[in-house]
């Protein structure tokens, strides 16, 4: 089975040798892309919900901007997608009821929109689950079928906890609605949005003014008409005393030896790197041990035989004694994605202790990551050049800081944790 | 898992934590089936990873070569899988509408009274991530308590603030959890799978 030339899956390890009597921790860079959408391909049917937020809070230009974007969004769909706008504050409203993307339904949806004006409070939850509901109510099982929240608030009526909230979105991504949420200015909460899409299988997209609103929705819509491969899962072999973790934040979940990490849906082209950190037991000096790397999704199209045929990737390790391990050579491209990632997760942790008052404990944060990162950087300029970022960002975040610096920063470290560009679109691979 | 899974002799060893020699010795005991033509080039598959797991377990829980080989012809490959774990968790039985409508309080209630959400939140469901692998009775029987597994898609029964935990101990150090209360066929399933079990243990035992 050949891997069609435009498809790319490899796997890197950061070193080959470990140690036989440490708890060696080694790391290992995959990189996915998805193949290309040919023209001829009849992309699969969307099923979306868009739910709008119309608290107080969103009156004046977010609430006009955004419902500008849902116009434009609609304006792109098929006759047999389908589309439905809930508007909630205290209170939710089905604006638009789930219908087939039809000329007279986009035109008479522009009608219903016009009646949409901000006012009350939020009650997130429930609009969020009757946007999912109009999409449940024509799952379209070839399909992509999507709830998109937008809001500027906190969740402050109704069902309110993150966690719950999240439980939701995971149950509900089991069977079949997935959930993207943008944020709009300083108020809304970035964890539970970050939450919902993470455990939606969707995507979370920080607007700091109206007027990007527009570009957010384009986008997340634009991808959601481009995806290629459903519920791309990285599937990790290996025996059961070898611990295998993403430090990208994927869900994961263990099954006998086999360790699955979701990567959610790949939109054409779009290009995803995992990292995996690998936990050895002792072993002794000579013997060697393996993982297996495979990708698979629901539409078949990494498997054998799929547009995207993509064999399994095989890794090998090998125990050595401590002098080979000492000068065994790194590869630097894993230790530079690893830096990035582990400095990306340091900002996010930063962002929350900055916001708590916690600035020591931000700045300690950083500093131990750029100390951990020194231990490997040798004369990398790339990693130097981090390790000189994080240094800089700690007198910022030694300080009190602004929400939109915090949101900001925040969106910029989930970005580069799931492969995604600074506006959070996806990357196509180069 | 893709089908095609193969894997060389060394690398089927190296996943199961055995040496390659322990692998021909199973193969020639007839504990693992056999892949046509033996040689450097043989390839193995999940099933026979499945079933060295779930030797490795059964040695660990000192059975004799013979009695886990009986043991072992009883069992499909399936059967293997669900031992060690290695299945596909099930898919959720019922659909995202119906999932919505179970969640009762604020969004059951939504239509008519939409303030009644605000005194009345819903139930917190399990999430997929805590979601446990469904296995048979053998396997929960030798998993820990705190991996006892219960299937939270059934639609015949959804948690809810009334239910409970009900804890049946077969034999000493195996008990089976059950979530309270149940519909009366799967109460009469219950009793069945007791006894059974019960009968299953106690043959088992030394």
């Amino acid at each position: 089975m050949t891997a069609r030339t435009d498809t790319t899956f490899s796997v890197h390890p950061d070193r080959r040798l470990i140690r036989p009597t440490a708890h060696s921790q080694r790391f290992v860079l995959a990189r996915i892309a998805a193949p290309r959408a040919t023209t001829e391909r009849v992309r699969p049917p969307v099923n979306l919900a868009i739910v709008l937020d119309r608290s107080g809070s969103m009156s004046g230009e977010k609430i006009r901007v955004a419902k500008v974007a849902v116009e434009e969004a609609i304006a792109r769909l098929r006759p047999d997608d389908r589309f439905s706008v809930v508007a909630y504050d205290d209170v939710v409203d089905v604006v638009i009821e789930s219908t087939p993307a039809s000329a007279e339904a986009r035109r008479g949806a522009v009608e219903r929109l016009r009646t949409v004006d901000a006012r009350g409070s939020t009650n997130l939850g429930e609009g969020w689950l009757r946007g999912c509901e109009q999409v449940a109510r024509h799952l379209v099982e070839r399909g992509v079928n999507r709830c998109l929240l937008l809001t500027d608030g906190l969740a402050n009526v109704g069902m309110t906890d993150p966690d719950q909230l999240a439980g939701h979105a995971a149950e509900l991504r089991a069977r079949g609605v997935s959930t993207s949420t943008f944020g709009v200015g300083n108020d809304f909460d970035e964890r539970l949005l970050q939450a919902l899409a993470d455990a939606g299988g969707g995507h979370f997209y920080y607007i700091a003014d109206a007027p990007q609103i527009r570009d957010a929705i384009t986008s997340e819509v634009g991808e959601t008409l481009e995806i290629v491969a459903r519920d791309v899962d990285l599937e990790i072999t290996a025996r059961d005393d070898i611990r295998i973790e993403p430090i990208s934040p994927y869900p994961i979940q263990a099954r006998g030896n086999r360790t699955i990490v979701s990567l959610g849906d790949l939109g054409s082209e779009q290009a995803v790197e995992v990292v995996l950190r690998i936990s050895f037991p002792y072993g002794e000096i000579g013997r060697e041990t393996g993982a297996i790397v495979a990708l698979t999704d629901r539409d078949g199209v990494f498997g054998p035989g799929g547009s995207g045929g993509s064999e399994p990737c095989r890794l090998i390790w090998a125990y050595a004694d401590d002098r080979a391990n000492d000068d065994q050579p790194r590869d630097a491209d894993v230790d530079r994605a690893v830096g990035r990632l582990f400095a990306a997760r340091a900002r996010q942790e930063a962002v929350q202790r900055n916001r708590n008052g916690d600035y020591e404990g931000a700045r300690r944060i950083l500093d131990g990551t750029a100390r951990r990162i020194r231990g490997y950087a040798g004369q990398d300029r790339v990693l130097r050049e981090l390790i000189d970022e994080l240094r800089e960002e700690q007198v910022t975040y030694a300080a009190p800081m602004a929400e939109p610096s915090l949101k900001r920063a925040h969106f910029a470290s989930a970005n580069m944790l799931r492969s995604r560009d600074a506006a959070g679109r996806s990357v196509k691979r180069s | 898992m893709p089908d095609d899974e193969r894997y060389s002799l060394t690398e089927l060893a190296d996943l199961a934590g055995v040496t390659p020699r322990t692998v021909r010795y199973y193969l020639a005991q007839g504990l693992l089936p056999a892949v046509g033509q033996m040689g450097p080039g043989s390839k193995y598959d999940s099933g026979h990873l499945a079933r060295l797991r779930l030797i490795r377990r059964l040695q660990a829980e000192h059975l004799p070569l013979a009695e886990i080989r009986r043991r072992l012809e009883m069992l499909g490959d399936d059967e293997v899988r669900d031992l060690v774990g290695a299945t596909e968790p099930d898919p959720p039985t019922d659909t995202a509408l119906e999932y919505l409508r179970t969640l009762g309080g604020s969004f059951a209630a939504r239509a008519d009274t939409p303030q009644t959400s605000r005194s009345a939140p819903a139930p917190s469901l399990p999430s997929v991530a805590e979601r446990p692998v469904a296995a048979p009775m053998l396997m929960r029987a030798n998993m820990s308590l705190s991996e006892a597994p219960v299937d939270p898609g059934d639609a015949t029964v959804r948690p809810s603030d009334r239910s409970q935990w009900e804890r049946i101990v077969l034999v000493p150090d195996i008990e089976l959890h059950i979530r309270r209360p149940l519909a009366r066929a799967q109460n009469k399933q219950v009793d069945r799978l007791v006894t059974i079990a019960r009968e299953l243990l106690e043959e088992d035992r030394p």
